[in-house]
């Protein structure tokens, strides 16, 4: 039964000095399903997700990934299990091309002897043809990042995830300081996303964010799970009244 | 641009500044000061400042006099090379592990090790009694007014530039800089570019300073005071980001060389040496505006 399961967190703790950020926290994501992280600001969210994408290392607990324990203890390891983070305004330089940031980290090299060297042709090719996919106009992947809007960076962030094959897709606030319209498209790749089969954890403190795409709910208060919804099951007023009151729920799936 | 109107307008000036000769001396110059700015851009560019590398240049020219005098000057070329980079790693420990702005940390390192070569000459002069091998492959007239330093600085050039802008290693450096946490996120070691960064500087400049004292075959404790301002000045003007990011090396070499056409320019043309001080604050001035003003347009 536990086959259906992409990643297992179990029993995740996390102290930052006295202050206590996870208290034992279960977490589950199920393969091919859009799973809404919700919470206020401090509830934990981001440290569990930091945790599961290499940033940090959880004081206790155990995290398997496709039913093999994950260990990983930087970003690049958990970027080669196929965990690929977007997080909100952080996820591209913008002092950097865009073929640049695409590749950053995963560089596509030629070999000429002893030396690697940047294979620019394919990182442009490539990158091109991302742009394309989310469908992005500009006039080439040599343009600055710089130039691009919120919802055109957030969607190029996204293709960069699927174009490295990404298992798990992680989206920090995607929607934050984006025009409605923009918000629209960036759900839009987020259904794209997941018909292609990869598992999406969409992190927000807003659940009308988040509630068209997501299939379950998890809400987090004050470093504790406060439970689980599945979206079926509520309306987006009754989960935002949930997280305000901070109650635990009963019911869980 | 920058660069031909004061290459056009000195050459008006004074007949003689457009020879063959004074231009190969401005050279010269330019090699050692173009060396360390290439190393400085190349920190800058990753984020990070390094004020030390005048005190590099003095203490690692010092150290390769002393041990070529008593053993041969290519083990001491060396050795003097390692011990820079030891001091860059040193510089970039420093900055990463007591998270102090490298402004600082390396203000630190730079007055702490001027200090050392004071203390330790007592201000004494000390002169290059070894063999010619160093100084034929680094400073010694090939043809006519070149010399080697000039080819060296034009090949350091040339790798710099290929590492930053066509290896993967460069695109590290360029997103460390631009932003670390995204860089973090992206997978790059962040902390191990930017040691690495610090050591390359410093070897550069401590390349720099044994060029020179090879060139003078005596160095003094007071040697390259205040250089690494004219270094980070070059940097700026050749368009590279206080912030970080973006930059170039052809640029600071460039701004190497324009520092240079000034200080012989404004020597020929007769104006007073004190001079030249005011016009590189104000080409640094304009520099800056000018490179900021290209940025958010472009």
């Amino acid at each position: 039964m536990k086959e259906e399961y992409l990643v297992e967190m179990k029993n995740i703790n996390k102290n930052f000095g006295a202050v206590k950020a996870l208290k034992g926290v279960d977490f589950i994501v199920k393969k091919r399903e859009v799973v809404g992280l919700l919470g206020d600001n401090g509830a934990g969210k981001s440290t569990l997700i930091k945790i599961l994408c290499g940033v940090l290392k959880a004081d206790s607990g155990e995290i398997f990934f496709n039913n093999k324990e994950l260990s990983i203890s930087s970003p690049y390891q958990a970027r080669e299990k196929g965990i690929e983070t977007v997080h909100q305004e952080l996820s591209l330089v913008n002092t950097m091309t865009i073929a640049r940031n695409m590749f950053l980290g995963k560089e596509p090299i030629r070999k000429v002897g002893f030396f690697s060297f940047l294979d620019k042709e394919t990182m442009n090719r490539e990158a091109r043809k991302v742009i394309g996919d989310v469908g992005i106009k500009v006039r080439s992947p040599d343009e600055y990042v710089s130039i691009l809007s919120g919802g055109e960076r957030q969607a190029i962030a996204i293709g960069r995830a699927m174009y490295f094959d990404a298992k798990l897709l992680i989206l920090d606030e995607p929607l934050r300081a984006l025009s409605v319209k923009e918000q629209k498209n960036v759900l839009d790749h987020v259904n794209q996303v997941r018909d292609q089969g990869i598992s999406v954890i969409f992190i927000s403190h807003n659940v009308y964010h988040a509630y068209s795409v997501t299939d379950r709910f998890v809400l987090l208060n004050k470093g504790e799970k406060q439970g689980e919804i599945l979206k079926e099951d509520s309306t987006p007023e009754e989960i935002a009244e949930f997280v305000s009151s901070g109650e635990k729920l009963s019911k869980i799936v | 641009m920058a660069f031909l109107i004061i290459f056009v307008t000195f050459s008006l000036l004074s007949s003689k500044f457009a020879s063959l000769h004074n231009l190969a001396s401005i050279l010269t110059v330019t090699s050692e000061l173009g060396i360390m700015s290439i190393g400085i851009a190349f920190l800058m560019i990753a984020g990070e400042f390094d004020l030390s590398v005048s005190s590099v240049y003095a203490f690692t020219g010092f150290l390769f006099i002393i041990l070529a005098n008593r053993m041969n000057s290519v083990a001491a070329f060396f050795m003097a090379l390692m011990v820079a980079a030891v001091i860059g790693y040193i510089n970039g420990q420093i900055t990463i592990k007591a998270k102090i702005p490298s402004f600082i940390a390396t203000l630190g390192t730079m007055m702490f090790l001027r200090g050392i070569l004071l203390g330790l000459t007592g201000g004494n002069s000390v002169l290059y009694q070894s063999d010619n091998i160093m100084p034929h492959i680094l400073t010694e007239y090939i043809t006519g007014h070149f010399r080697p330093s000039h080819i060296w600085f034009i090949v350091l050039i040339i790798i710099m530039s290929i590492i930053l802008k066509r290896t993967p290693y460069g695109n590290w450096v360029f997103a460390t800089g631009g932003s670390e946490k995204v860089a973090r996120t992206m997978g790059v070691n962040t902390n191990r570019v930017k040691i690495i960064n610090f050591m390359v500087c410093a070897v550069l400049a401590g390349l720099a300073g044994i060029i020179a004292i090879t060139r003078f075959r005596l160095a003094n404790a007071a040697f390259g005071t205040r250089m690494e301002l004219e270094a980070i000045a070059s940097a700026v003007i050749g368009g590279t980001l206080m912030t970080g990011g973006f930059g170039s090396i052809l640029g600071a070499a460039l701004g190497a060389i324009i520092m240079g056409m000034l200080r012989s320019g404004l020597v020929m043309a007769g104006a007073p040496s004190y001079w030249y001080e005011a016009f590189v604050g104000l080409i640094l001035i304009i520099a800056a505006t000018i490179n900021l003003k290209l940025r958010n347009t472009g």
